[in-house]
């Protein structure tokens, strides 16, 4: 029986579980094990959001450049987004908010929900356990999002992008994301276009 | 919140010599756990107050009084076994094992100050996540296992390991809390109900004397914790295992190496099994031996092997009067406790030579030889119905008979035995209605903490509405703030207005100057006329003069002029005030700082043949997403100067 136990503990099975309990016990989580948890948590998110804006990011509208720069103003106003920069020529405007707006609680706790196990799979690898502490935040952010507004030969163009700007450090160890939760991102997303298409169509009469 | 949830408990702000009270972190049957905060240090503490409900009570001036006079010896007992031990713990200092700070007297009983450690504990994770990764697993036990070794060489056993009280760190860390300071404290007359954890305690923690208990009883501890983690169900309790093998159920133990097959190697699983063996001498004595076993590294000497053999098994348990001390009966006391009994035989064992079952003496219960009997007899028959290994078969034939007639005699001695089979059977009587009594306070434990979420629930609304409150102030604060800035620098305008109006008037003074000079200079150069001029002097576009107006007032850090000038240049398609506009959007100069628009004017720039601009164009996108990116070029290749 020992040599039988001998036989299936020697050899390879051996040397891995050495080599595995050894790194097991080489420590926690440093520094370095969070700084790949979000860059995997960042490479993951962007490919969501690319793909999110791919396909919902721009629309187009039968309305005059200056009637959907307008819109586009006001309904951000509307959503309780701040303007910070615009320049109507150029059709660039870009707003801000503290976080999680433009949703508001309830929206931005059913977007976490939506993705924390998803969260917690991509940073496993990298923390281990400690993913499972790892939780969105929307304190210390601002939702910052740019919009633009172009003459194309189809109509009016409009467009947008977010990202996520820190104002005071997190309360977590993580260090911050740049890109949103995707789910969160689809519901600002169609917020936003649910404003505007209700502005053309209460001010302007137009779809 | 604490008046309501524990009525015993002293009330948030209590304070004790430099310690003030916070919260109730929790309370079980020896004591109450607060956390509270050192005002000397300025730091969280978790105190444990020795609280045993069993026999003491609290009174209205916060003391603690045994119920009666009666228990007035156990209490004392209990208590100064609470210091001694927190004594004993304070010597360690491990990262896996709870640090004492301090144990003091106070108000009739004792407290003992320990480090307040965040996190979770493990059964809260396990209820999460169902089972734990052989990797997860190993980063749990193994650091363990060096705080529970350490202790063991010491002389002290934990009595109660199991999920709750291995605690997770925020960083992923386990620490081993409750070192059972209260669970000795009182002694032989203590209940079953406060004693074991049903699935993870071994049975002979179910006994009322400690003399069978060592390092094996807290590796069982650890074995059916790591079961639980693999399982999703924590091991079938002791008792019921014991009628298993007793032949009263049919209810047996599913091994490890059967639940965990093909998701967890081999080596853990049988070192798991090993340590739920049901027998203590059956299960790895010290926690070296074990963690030999767990990392394979165990030698074919020496070491007891991970799936024992059944033959082995009956013929060691046959063997076993002569190796245990038979002079001790069921009845007598230990001459002295576990601890001591290590003290009395000199120093700690070394490191490399931890506490061994010779080092914990005790008698052997009759009890217990009777389920080892029967044990014996099942494994025996077992080994009988076992299928052929390649042995002698003569050789195997002569073994089987000799385990046969074993068997025989252990099981006439059992039915002999009626006494013990009664005493056994009310044994299990007594265990049954212990268990009942501890599932009836789990139930109302668990309706107190309820109760407590609720109220920690109430206190966080309270909170919440409290911050929003000081919000609202801030507001207004920012408020006033904002229009104290609005009239000074409606004072600031006014004055510059007034210096804006003297300007005029010096440059309409100059402008007279100018064009009387000019008369005199066109007079002279007609009486001149006749005389060619020796230089001319370029003449330069209206465009060119303001677009050098504009860089000067940059120059001189008037952005507000600068802007104002160079803007409408930007938007004619002037590639060189593009540029400076895209300069003024990179470093938030008399604008706000904003990287798409920067990287729209330095496009644009470019486009007009700027030679800078494609360069700082690069430097802008790499602070942009490939998306923002994308939205500006869109702009640019749809722009058309105005």
């Amino acid at each position: 029986m020992g040599t039988r136990v001998f036989r299936i503990l020697s050899g390879r099975r051996l040397a891995a579980g050495c080599v595995a309990a050894a790194l097991l016990m080489s420590g926690c989580v440093t520094v370095d094990d969070k700084r790949c948890a979000v860059e995997a948590i960042n490479k993951e998110f962007r490919k969501d959001y690319e793909a999110i804006l791919a396909r919902d990011g721009t629309r187009v509208f039968s309305v005059s450049r200056a009637e959907a720069y307008d819109a586009v103003r006001i309904s951000m106003a509307r959503l309780r987004m701040t303007v910070e920069a615009q320049d109507p020529v150029l059709g660039y405007v870009n707003v801000f908010a503290q976080a999680p707006l433009p949703l508001d609680d309830k929206e931005w706790k059913q977007a976490a929900e939506a993705d924390l196990p998803r969260a917690q799979e991509i940073i496993g690898p990298c923390v281990g356990l400690f993913g499972y502490f790892f939780r969105f935040e929307p304190e210390g952010l601002e939702s910052v999002i740019s919009g633009t507004v172009v003459e194309t030969p189809a109509g009016t163009s409009i467009s947008f992008t977010a990202r996520m700007r820190e104002v005071a450090p997190p309360r977590t160890g993580f260090p911050r994301r740049e890109y949103l939760p995707p789910t969160a991102v689809r519901m600002a997303l169609s917020k936003m276009w649910a404003e505007i298409e209700r502005e053309f169509k209460t001010t302007y009469r137009k779809p | 919140m604490t008046e309501q949830a524990y009525p015993d408990a002293l009330q948030p702000q209590y304070r004790m010599h430099w310690y003030t009270i916070e919260r109730v972190l929790g309370q079980g049957g020896f004591g109450i756990t607060y956390l509270a905060r050192d005002t000397n240090l300025d730091q969280l503490v978790a105190i444990k107050e020795y609280l045993p409900v069993e026999v003491a009570s609290r009174r209205p001036d916060a003391t603690v009084r045994s119920r009666s006079d009666g228990q007035r010896e156990r209490y004392r007992w209990g208590l100064d076994r609470f210091i001694q031990e927190a004594r004993t713990l304070a010597r360690f200092d491990h990262p896996n094992i709870v640090r004492v700070h301090s144990v003091f007297e106070h108000n009739g009983t004792a407290y003992m100050v320990m480090r307040f450690e965040e996190g979770d504990n493990l059964a809260a994770l396990l209820e999460r996540r169902g089972t734990l990764s052989e990797r997860d697993l190993l980063r749990i036990l193994l650091p363990i296992l060096d705080g529970l070794e350490l202790m063991h060489n010491a002389g002290f056993i934990h009595r109660d390991i199991k999920p709750d009280n291995i605690h997770i760190r925020a960083d992923g860390s386990p620490v081993l809390l409750d070192f059972g300071s209260a669970r000795h404290s009182l002694g032989k007359a203590h209940t079953l109900t406060i004693l074991v954890a049903p699935g993870y305690a071994p049975f002979e923690q179910y006994h009322s004397s400690s003399e069978n208990q060592g390092p094996w009883s807290d590796i069982y501890g650890l074995g059916a914790t790591c079961y639980r983690a693999i399982a999703g169900t924590a091991p079938m309790d002791a008792i019921s295992r014991s009628k298993g093998i007793l032949g009263s159920t049919r209810e047996v133990l599913v091994p490890a190496r059967n639940v965990g097959s093909g998701r967890y190697s081999a080596q853990l699983l049988a070192a798991i099994d090993h340590a739920l063996e049901f027998v203590e001498k059956n299960r790895p004595q010290t926690v070296a031996e074990w963690r030999r076993e767990i990392l394979g590294e165990t030698s074919a000497a020496g070491v007891a092997p991970a799936v024992p053999d059944r033959s082995a098994v009956a013929a060691s348990q046959q063997a076993a009067p002569s190796t245990s001390p038979p002079a001790a009966g069921p009845s007598a006391p230990p001459a002295v406790p576990p601890q001591r009994a290590i003290a009395a035989h000199g120093a700690p064992p070394k490191a490399d030579s931890p506490v061994t079952r010779r080092g914990w003496p005790g008698a052997r219960a009759p009890i217990a030889w009777s389920i080892a009997g029967a044990a014996a007899a099942a494994i025996a028959i077992t080994v009988f119905l076992w299928p052929p290994i390649d042995r002698d078969p003569e050789e195997k034939i002569r073994q089987i008979q000799k385990e046969l007639e074993r068997t025989k005699e252990l099981l006439k001695e059992r039915d002999t035995d009626a006494k013990t089979r009664e005493k056994l059977l009310a044994l299990l009587a007594e265990q049954e209605e212990a268990k009942r009594r501890q599932e009836d306070e789990a139930r109302k434990r668990r309706e107190e903490q309820e109760k407590q979420a609720q109220a920690k629930l109430r206190q966080e609304d309270e909170a919440r509405k409290r911050r929003e409150e000081q919000e609202k102030l801030a507001e207004a604060k920012r408020r006033q703030e904002e229009e104290a800035r609005k009239r000074l620098e409606e004072k600031q305008r006014l004055a510059e207005a007034r210096l804006r109006k003297e300007e005029e008037a010096r440059k309409r003074l100059e402008e007279q100057q100018r064009l009387a000079e000019a008369a005199r200079r066109e007079e002279a150069e007609r009486l001149a006329r006749t005389e060619p001029p020796a230089s001319r002097a370029p003449k330069r576009s209206p465009e060119a003069d303001k677009l050098a107006q504009g860089e000067a007032a940059l120059a001189r850090r008037e952005y507000e002029k600068a802007y104002e000038i160079l803007r409408p240049l930007a938007y004619g398609g002037n590639s060189r005030a593009q540029n400076k506009l895209a300069e003024m959007y990179a470093g938030g100069m008399g604008v706000p700082k904003n990287n798409n628009q920067a990287y729209i004017w330095y496009s644009l720039a470019a486009q007009g043949g700027s030679a800078t601009a494609p360069a700082e164009r690069e430097k802008i996108a790499r602070l942009l997403q490939p998306v923002e990116i994308q939205q500006a070029d869109t702009v640019v290749k749809n722009w058309r100067p105005r």
